[in-house]
């Protein structure tokens, strides 16, 4: 067991490497000129004040130079700073992280729950009227694009109802909690501020639940296909034979059965669910790594996209690390099988 | 069936959070204009889409920094009420010239105290105008040509190496805020003329406040808000709001805040979606001229391109374009330009100055290029301005020079992209527009040959003496009817030439809520914060 993780670390420590030279070969070709982009029209016309911008990024450097000066500083834990806020890379990731995270688990939360207990559902109810209406709602769940979703969303419960905020994590103006984890709602009842935890929920509803409806029709539809297929297995069967109730051969057979290969979908939903972070956090005005990333691609800011994608690919990486380990774990013929 | 039961109960626990937490909403609009109206802290909150550098006066030159630092830092002169023609007092209570233009001389306020409780002299001023040179940043080519020296405590000299009348109106610009010395200099700030690689005070700046505003900053960040907090010991009349919330939101986003009554006032909402919003009660919608043009550039290069670099090319696009389609697509509110100069700014043209569309003149011009033209039309395709995107437009002009025989390719690219090909001169053709760098008609200038655009646009020096020499000569006359008459001279000489065809003055749009009241676009600052609610 020891050997297949330690192999499985090294492999993840190569792809993030990999990730760090891919991106930043890919933001260094990428057309436009960094130092430009961040001058005003009459000061990009001025020869000396673009040299000096180009000294001041590093961008007079030889590419391999600069990519080396950037290893350098990373294995200091160095990301370098951002150009757009001035900020050391690392100080914004810790900034605009808990916001993302908090986000991102509420809506993998939401997702585990809703996709995998309906899920479960349309599986005992196969065929029969539920079932096909909440397949046909997966099929929707995945294929509507989020930012229709989101628009109305917004439109319907914050625009019109006005039940949930559009925008922000708190409301306007509000002071934030003091720092502790840096999720609102944590954060919110660490501090006994039980009104401030709920504008924080209030504010977490609306995104949080168009980030996970694409994952809801996933997992729905994963969790169906596995619990028919655990259902028809030969130990079931006994089960059912030897007299056992259904709660429990459900709960105790069936979905423990599910489990392992609901783990690995998990690990790819939640990449899908980072890429959808960028876009929902667009449009929810939601201070977090995505919006980040989108200003810092808008603005040429080469240090910040190399950090967040560094960033993304650290997460990205451990939680496939984890997924393997808990995999092997859980079903003893993978870890033998590699 | 206990798991049935038991994913029931969640379900229901789930929809009762959810519920609960809806029905103890209360709108950030129900806190906002409740505060606004309550005796404790009254909040504006503010939806504009960030362009947010930073908080240094010296160092920024952004529409969202302007708005943040014209209400954190005064200036020498102001502009108030939307009237971009008439500098007043602020900082210097009264100011003189010399005949030709060349000396300034500014009396400071007494009693103006920086928002740390510190007066505010000359020694300020002049530490702050030089940082601003020194420090050659974005905003430094306003101080070009410029020295500031320090008479007594409460007089300041401009002296401008030639005639120059736009003096007045340059320090009106935040960039030109000033800034407290001592808390500066206590923070790495320099105005020595190594500033550029010695200054530290940026961070200091992003933080705290050094100006003596109506604001102050409560908190700086340049991705999601920034807050400002009214300045108790401000010299002036007190501003209507404690409290200020500028956010970061999309045009879509703010729509939606504006709608649910999460912002009181939303700045970047394009003629379509403030459409949508007609007959709504609780918003009012303000709009106005703005500053901002759209123009093309046919690229007088020969080097770049043999087409466009010819007085027939540019006939045909001078005859061919239908200019009252085009403005149709801006929306309602939108301005024909005549000229480079907009209509706010002394020397515009007026409608009989405009060039009638003529297709057979724009015909004969394509035939006489040989036919069956080929050019290439770059813009960006991911900005936009007042609402406004390049894209339809360039599309409508390739329709309508297809009809004279043109073939326009359009190549959109994004805009750090398209920058680097427009700043190099290398486009054949190209979709832009312009923001006043300061509110004068001397910044149009910058359109000529060998200056910024006209170098864009492929435009050397010693290309157009009769053009230049209008140029020079504007720029050194200090009688306002004189000059008048010169700007309209330059810009029919520059329409004549046509290497830069003006297109229109976009409109600007406020909107904002019932509760807060009209609020105006401000040709010069965008939105003076300050003046909300007065």
């Amino acid at each position: 067991m020891t050997r297949f993780i330690t192999r499985r670390i090294g492999a993840a420590l190569l792809l993030l490497v990999g990730s760090v030279l891919v991106t930043f070969g890919l933001t260094a070709i990428l057309p436009g000129d960094a130092a430009t982009a961040r001058l005003s029209e009459q000061a990009a016309s001025d020869p000396e004040i673009v040299a000096a911008m180009r000294a001041e990024l590093g961008l007079d450097q030889p590419l391999y130079k600069q990519f080396l000066i950037y290893l350098g500083n990373l294995v200091q834990g160095d990301l370098g700073d951002s150009v757009q806020s001035g900020n050391p890379v690392l100080e914004d990731l810790g900034q605009f992280g808990p916001a993302s995270a908090e986000l991102a688990l509420t809506a993998m939360i939401i997702a585990l729950i809703v996709g995998g207990g309906l899920g479960v559902l349309s599986a005992l109810r196969a065929n029969g009227v539920i079932d096909n209406v909440l397949r046909a709602l997966s099929l929707g769940g995945v294929s509507v694009p989020l930012f229709w979703l989101a628009l109305i969303a917004t439109s319907v419960f914050a625009t019109q109802l006005r039940w949930f905020p559009s925008s922000g994590r708190l409301d306007a103006g509000a002071y934030a909690p003091d720092t502790v984890t840096g999720f609102y709602t944590i954060d919110s009842l660490l501090a006994g501020d039980i009104a401030m935890f709920g504008e924080a929920i209030r504010h977490l509803v609306l995104p949080a639940i168009v980030l996970a409806a694409p994952m809801i029709g996933l997992l729905l539809r994963f969790t169906r296909t596995t619990v028919l297929e655990v259902l028809s297995q030969e130990y079931v069967r006994a089960a059912e034979a030897k007299g056992l109730r259904r709660s429990r051969v459900i709960g105790g057979h069936v979905l423990r059965g599910a489990l392992v290969p609901l783990i690995t979908v998990i690990g790819t939903a939640f990449a899908s669910l980072l890429a959808g972070t960028v876009l929902v956090e667009q449009i929810f005005v939601w201070p977090g790594i995505g919006s980040y990333a989108y200003r810092a691609a808008s603005n040429l800011d080469l240090t910040a996209i190399v950090g967040v994608t560094l960033f993304v690919s650290v997460i990205y990486i451990t939680v496939n690390l984890v997924t393997d380990i808990l995999y092997g774990i859980i079903d003893p013929r993978i870890r033998y099988a590699s | 069936m206990r798991i049935r039961t038991s994913m029931a109960a969640a379900a229901v626990a789930g929809i009762a959070a959810v519920t609960l937490a809806a029905c103890s909403s209360s709108t950030a609009s129900d806190s906002s204009a409740a505060a606004s109206s309550d005796d404790e802290t009254s909040t504006l909150v503010i939806d504009k889409s960030f362009d947010l550098v930073t908080a240094d006066p010296a160092r920024m030159f952004e529409t969202t920094g302007g708005i943040v630092l014209h209400a954190v830092y005064d200036s020498l002169l102001t502009f108030a009420d939307g009237d971009s023609t008439t500098p007043l007092p602020s900082v210097a209570e009264s100011w003189t010239s010399n005949d030709d233009a060349t000396v300034y001389t500014f009396t400071i306020r007494e009693g103006i105290t920086f928002s740390d409780g510190t007066d505010l002299t000359a020694d300020d001023v002049v530490f702050s105008l030089n940082r601003v040179k020194n420090i050659q940043g974005n905003g430094s080519f306003l101080m070009e040509g410029l020295s500031v020296s320090k008479v007594d405590d409460m007089t300041v000299e401009i002296t401008s190496e030639t005639s120059n009348t736009a003096v007045p109106a340059i320090v009106t610009s935040p960039t030109l805020g000033i800034v407290s010395e001592d808390a500066v200099e206590a923070n790495g700030g320099t105005d020595a003329e190594d500033a550029a690689d010695t200054d530290a005070a940026e961070e200091y700046l992003n933080s705290e406040s050094a100006g003596s505003g109506p604001y102050m900053i409560e908190s700086f960040d340049t991705t999601t808000e920034t807050v400002l907090v009214a300045n108790p010991d401000y010299w002036g009349d007190a501003p209507e709001y404690d409290r200020v919330v500028l956010r970061n939101a999309t045009a879509d986003a703010q729509l939606m805040d504006i709608q649910s009554g999460t912002a009181d006032v939303a700045l970047d909402l394009g003629s379509d979606q403030t459409a949508s919003l007609e007959g709504n009660d609780s918003i009012v919608v303000s709009t106005s001229a703005s500053p901002t043009f759209f123009f093309l550039i046919l690229n007088a290069d020969s080097g770049v391109s043999d087409v466009t670099s010819t007085q027939e090319f540019r006939d045909a696009v001078k005859y061919g374009l239908d200019l009252d389609a085009i403005l149709e697509l801006a929306g309602e509110g939108a301005e024909h330009a005549y000229g480079v100069v907009p209509n706010t700014f002394l020397g515009a043209l007026g409608s009989d100055s405009a060039v009638e569309q003529d297709l057979d003149k724009a015909t004969a011009a394509v035939e006489a290029l040989g036919g069956d033209i080929t050019v290439s039309l770059e813009y960006p395709s991911d900005i936009s301005s007042n609402g406004l995107d390049f894209g339809p437009f360039a599309e409508r002009i390739a329709a309508q020079l297809s009809e004279i025989g043109i073939t326009v390719e359009l190549v959109p690219s994004p805009v750090a992209t398209a920058l680097e090909n427009y700043r190099a001169g290398t486009e054949e053709m190209g979709l832009w527009l312009w923001n006043p760098d300061y509110p004068d008609s001397a910044d149009y200038l910058a359109f000529g040959p060998g200056r910024t655009v006209g170098l864009r646009a492929g435009w050397a020096e010693g290309t157009a003496a009769d053009l230049e020499s209008i140029m020079t000569e504007v720029a050194a006359e200090t009688d306002a009817d004189t000059r008048e008459e010169l700007y309209v001279e330059y810009q029919e000489l520059m329409n004549e030439y046509g290497v830069i065809v003006p297109l229109f003055q976009p409109s600007a749009t406020v909107v904002s809520t019932s509760t807060v009241g009209a609020v105006d676009y401000d040709p010069v600052f965008s939105l003076d914060i300050a003046a909300i609610g007065k």
